[in-house]
């Protein structure tokens, strides 16, 4: 039986795959709740904006099933897989599409939200750099687009119950236990070491630029003694 | 005698209406300016809120007049009667006047009473913990004030 099966995801990618989920999940649920939890909802957007870095690298140099090249979701694919053709293991070409969106919609939401306020007591980093319509015009992106995360986090939700009830088939256990059960597919390879300290030093980078501490700290004049009123 | 009377009078009348006119009550509120009044009372209590915070977060040194003065410019903003500011036909930018109120305004009374009134209760609550100093008792009536604001933007701002 064990012979059956091969490592499908590796740890990197499962790690990726759960706190991605965790980071936007409970951004959603900060950003909601507003209130002091804006100061959370910066620190869990900046987790989140980090991820697409990180998987943008393993999209070209990880391990097989992790790579774009090997999922990457052709018309012809799609196709097929609604056909009820495709044979494949890892992402099938429907899935494809929703990774590849998701991925994109948290790189739009968090880059608007880093230049976004909520006109009550809460700017994004980059707030100062432009003029203020521009950072409502961002902040109405910020609100809206967040519905397509929606949209896509019950696809996916969608996509696990029909697999487990009509297809009999467990997503969720290989994401844990990276192990997929079954026979004639091509094994992992690739991904090294190399791979995974460059895709998290870009990840770190990433977030740090994003957390906009390197930018010089405002300027304060100081308050001449006539003008301390 | 008479002549003297008649100038009295005279003055008098003059007076009487021309103090009438100058003691007109308060000027007739433009729309435009009724759309520029609210946003600046907002922008400035946002201002006032951005204080408070770089206080409580650490970014300033708490300090306790001032975090008590930025709570009277919120308390007495919210509750200096914005109701008014809200003329009909604001819902829509009149010359470079632009605002984003949703045109929902007009039409749920019920909800803007609600989330406004939340706000009143907000920004007395915030005020009365400004004035202990007790830093906590601020946090907690801070983000109850940042929630309440929420409340209406969701409902009536624009996105
Ligand atoms: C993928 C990451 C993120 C997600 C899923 C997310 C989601 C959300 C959600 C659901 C809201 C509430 C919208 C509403 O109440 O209608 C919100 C508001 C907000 N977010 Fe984010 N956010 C993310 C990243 C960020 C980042 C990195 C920042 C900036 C540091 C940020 C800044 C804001 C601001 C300022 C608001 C308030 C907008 C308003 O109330 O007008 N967000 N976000
Ligand atoms: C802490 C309390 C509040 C703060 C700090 C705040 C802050 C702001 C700011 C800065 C703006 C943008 C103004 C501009 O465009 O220059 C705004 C707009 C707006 N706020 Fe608030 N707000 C608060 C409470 C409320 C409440 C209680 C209501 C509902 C009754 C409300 C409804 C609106 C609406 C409708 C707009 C759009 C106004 C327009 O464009 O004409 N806000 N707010």
């Amino acid at each position: 039986m064990t012979a059956a099966r091969i490592r499908l995801w590796e740890l990197p990618i499962r790690i990726f795959h759960w706190s991605l989920a965790a980071a936007v999940l409970s951004a959603i649920a900060s950003g909601l709740t507003g209130g002091n939890w804006m100061i959370w909802h910066q620190r869990l957007g900046l987790v989140a904006v980090g991820r697409p870095a990180f998987r943008l690298v393993w999209g070209f140099a990880g391990p097989t099933h992790a790579r774009f090249s090997s999922f990457w979701p052709t018309p012809g694919k799609v196709a097929a897989y609604l056909r009820g053709a495709w044979r494949g293991i890892g992402h099938n070409p429907l899935a494809a599409l929703s990774v590849l969106a998701l991925l994109g919609t948290v790189a739009f939401q968090a880059s608007r939200g880093l230049l976004a306020n909520d006109d009550i007591a809460f700017n994004g980093p980059f707030y100062a750099l432009i003029d203020k319509a521009t950072n409502d015009a961002a902040t109405g992106w910020h609100r809206t687009a967040v519905n397509v995360l929606y949209l896509l986090v019950a696809r996916q939700v969608a996509a696990i119950a029909f697999h487990a009830r009509i297809k009999r088939q467990n997503l969720i256990r290989p994401m844990i236990t990276g192990w997929h059960e079954g026979q004639g597919a091509q094994p992992t390879c690739g991904g090294s070491r190399h791979t995974l300290a460059f895709s998290l030093a870009l990840a770190l980078l990433v977030v740090y630029a994003a957390s906009g501490t390197w930018l010089p700290a405002p300027v304060t004049p100081a308050t001449s003694p006539t003008m301390d009123w | 005698m008479l002549h003297r009377f008649k100038q009295g009078l005279a003055v008098s009348i003059l007076l009487a209406v021309s103090g009438s006119v100058l003691a007109q009550q308060l000027p007739q509120l433009k729309p435009e300016e009724a759309t520029r009044y609210r946003k600046a009372g907002y922008a400035f209590a946002n201002r006032n809120m951005l204080k408070i915070k770089a206080m409580l977060d650490g970014s300033l040194p708490y300090n306790k007049d001032q975090v008590l003065a930025a709570a009277t410019v919120i308390n007495s903003t919210v509750n200096s009667g914005m109701g008014a500011l809200y003329l009909p036909g604001t819902e829509k930018d009149i010359g470079s006047e632009k605002t984003r109120l949703k045109p929902e305004f007009f039409t749920q009374p019920d909800k803007v009473k609600e989330v406004a009134g939340a706000c009143r209760t907000a920004g007395s609550k915030l005020a009365t913990a400004a004035a202990s100093s007790n830093q906590a008792q601020v946090r907690v009536a801070f983000d109850d004030m940042g929630k309440a604001g929420k409340g209406c933007h969701d409902a009536f701002r624009k996105d």
